[in-house]
């Protein structure tokens, strides 16, 4: 385990490096909010193949890094864009045959996951309990009876990913990284306790000092953490509640962009390939006007 | 006797035909693209069911986020709660049945109120790919009170058997569901014709209210298999002057729930 004191402070450059190709990769975001989307960019200029994306809820990111062909399966509950609609190259893929997806109910996945966290080989759910999703995969979920009483619930087998990807408020160079408010979506919560590697971008770098103060807000400790980013928006399009809100603007444009190959072509183009810094990113996606509108929600 | 409204949308009746499912007691969460049951959550609250808890984007207990805005999963759907609550505590109370009710739709709805959101076709080689059961997967095997809504009532939504089971509803017919240890289910199944619920014995979905303007052919024609009939079918009850002015000016003045009716790209 790392030392309290190891400087874990990387660019996204580097921090990519640790996501190796065919690894399976927890990846943070909820809907419209929190994930780590100038991360997501990176992995993709990053070229990576053969990933195995976990998410809970598939959104934005998950739909890039499929158009930019990365991945080769999906593990989650639902992939879409809320209510911009479809995730539109996830649902070209799977049709295609080109990308499969692992789908489970909310509560199977999160067994899985917390039996990870746990070192355990299995929890038990009755979520599924008459649906079609427990034959999907008869290796990772199953029936089986209660040894005590012998009601019938669903073996959830445990889930541990290579590498966990998170955006977070802010962090210390040695990991203590910082939620405003605690994690309350599973991803932040579970994601980092079951993978084997956790990467964090952040607002904000802060002094060890200012953590040991703040201890209430520490979600995730130094030694379960190997790198820290600081990359301020870089939840964007998405939102980082109380600090900003989603581009819904930006949404739009990728939902529209998206029903077409080419159209989704030229957004990757527009948006990730093209900017060669973080910085440049944001002035592409309106600047200085556009982070005054998400800051103040509308 | 409160003022019947003579002006009202299929939307407006939507809405306020599920608020009137909702009680005092209940507690309720909402999942994501929820604009019809957020309303009318919101109009049960600010009318006949001021003890309901809503856990307002599955997150915000007991929030007051009025009025609606874009995402019904957002962190704006939180405002003046009492507590954020942490998922996983959010599903330990669901498995436990501490929150009872739960809205659902889907690409397909069968017979027997089971719901696909999962796939058409084969689920390997999809011919259309859904987003995913998400939370439905879940609430069908919980135990929930289950509300079905819908705002596109044609055969392609109302199937004899769905392409793909996200949701348990009542399985095969008759007592099947209790057979495999499931309790409550499907309720209620709100569209933009009509009302349906389901008959007790058979839990074939039977037809409950025609909305104004809707004849019993035209929803029969719109239903991909044959509904139960009853003998009398009243005209699904209207709302008050009260219930529209509240949606209208308090609850929902920028018109979120109309966002459901869009033609929906998955079905394309």
């Amino acid at each position: 385990m790392a030392a309290k004191t190891a400087d874990k402070v990387m660019t996204l450059t580097e921090a990519a490096t640790l996501v190796r190709d065919g690894d399976t990769v927890a990846l943070q975001g909820m809907g419209t909010q929190m994930s780590p989307l100038a991360f997501v960019r990176e992995l993709i200029r990053a070229g990576k193949r053969d990933l195995t994306i976990v998410m809970i809820v598939g959104g934005i990111g998950l739909d890039w890094l499929i158009a930019a062909g990365c991945v080769r399966r999906v593990i989650a509950i639902i992939v879409n864009l809320d209510e911009f609609g479809m995730a539109h190259a996830f649902r070209r893929a799977v049709e295609a045959g080109e990308v499969v997806m692992e789908e489970y109910s909310e509560h199977q996945l999160l067994s899985r996951l917390l039996a990870g966290a746990y070192g355990l080989p299995f929890l038990v759910t009755r979520s599924g309990l008459g649906t079609d999703l427990l034959a999907l995969h008869p290796e990772t979920t199953r029936i089986i009876a209660c040894p005590f009483t012998g009601q019938e619930v669903v073996a959830c087998r445990a889930l541990v990913p290579d590498v966990a990807i998170l955006h977070a408020h802010r962090a210390d160079r040695y990991g203590n990284v910082q939620f405003f408010p605690k994690p309350i979506w599973l991803d932040a919560d579970v994601f980092p306790r079951a993978a084997k590697r956790v990467i964090v971008t952040v607002e904000e770098i802060v002094e060890n000092e200012e953590i040991r103060r703040t201890p209430i807000h520490t979600g995730i400790p130094y030694f379960k953490v190997d790198a820290v980013v600081e990359v301020p928006y870089g939840a964007h399009p998405c939102s980082l509640y109380p600090f900003y809100a989603f581009d819904r603007a930006l949404f739009q444009e990728y939902a529209t962009a998206s029903r077409t190959v080419e159209g989704t072509r030229a957004f990757l183009d527009r948006y990730v390939y093209g900017p060669t810094t973080h910085a440049e990113y944001l002035q592409r996606v309106g600047g200085a006007e556009m982070l005054l509108r998400i800051r103040k929600w509308e | 006797m409160a003022e019947i409204a003579r002006d009202y949308t299929v939307d407006e009746l939507m809405v306020v035909t599920l608020a009137r499912q909702f009680r005092s007691e209940d507690i309720v969460l909402n999942g994501t693209v929820s604009f019809i049951p957020v309303a009318a959550i919101m109009l049960a609250r600010a009318t006949h069911a001021p003890g309901l808890t809503w856990v307002a984007g599955a997150v915000g207990v007991d929030a007051y986020p009025e009025p609606l805005s874009g995402n019904t999963l957002d962190p704006t759907m939180w405002r003046r709660c009492v507590m954020y609550l942490p998922q996983e505590h959010m599903w330990s109370y669901v498995h436990r049945g501490v929150l009872e009710t739960f809205c659902i739709r889907g690409a397909q709805i069968d017979k027997y109120g089971n719901v696909n959101n999962t796939v058409i076709g084969e689920y390997a080689r999809p011919r259309v790919r859904l987003p995913g059961s998400a939370g439905m997967g879940d609430m069908g095997s919980l135990d929930k009170r289950i509300f079905i809504w819908t705002t596109t009532h044609t055969p392609r939504t109302f199937v004899e058997r769905v392409d793909f089971r996200s949701c348990a509803g009542y399985l095969d017919g008759g007592d099947a569901r209790e057979r495999l240890g499931l309790k409550n289910g499907p309720q209620l199944v709100i569209t933009n014709l009509c009302v349906m619920d389901f008959e007790p014995e058979s839990k074939h979905m039977r037809l409950k209210s025609l909305h104004p303007g809707v004849t019993l052919e035209e929803v029969q024609a719109q239903t991909g298999f044959r509904l139960l009939i009853p003998k009398e079918i009243p005209p699904t009850e209207p709302p008050t002057v009260e219930e529209i002015r509240l949606l209208r000016e308090v609850i929902d003045p920028r018109g979120m729930r109309k966002l459901e009716f869009r033609s929906t790209p998955a079905r394309a």
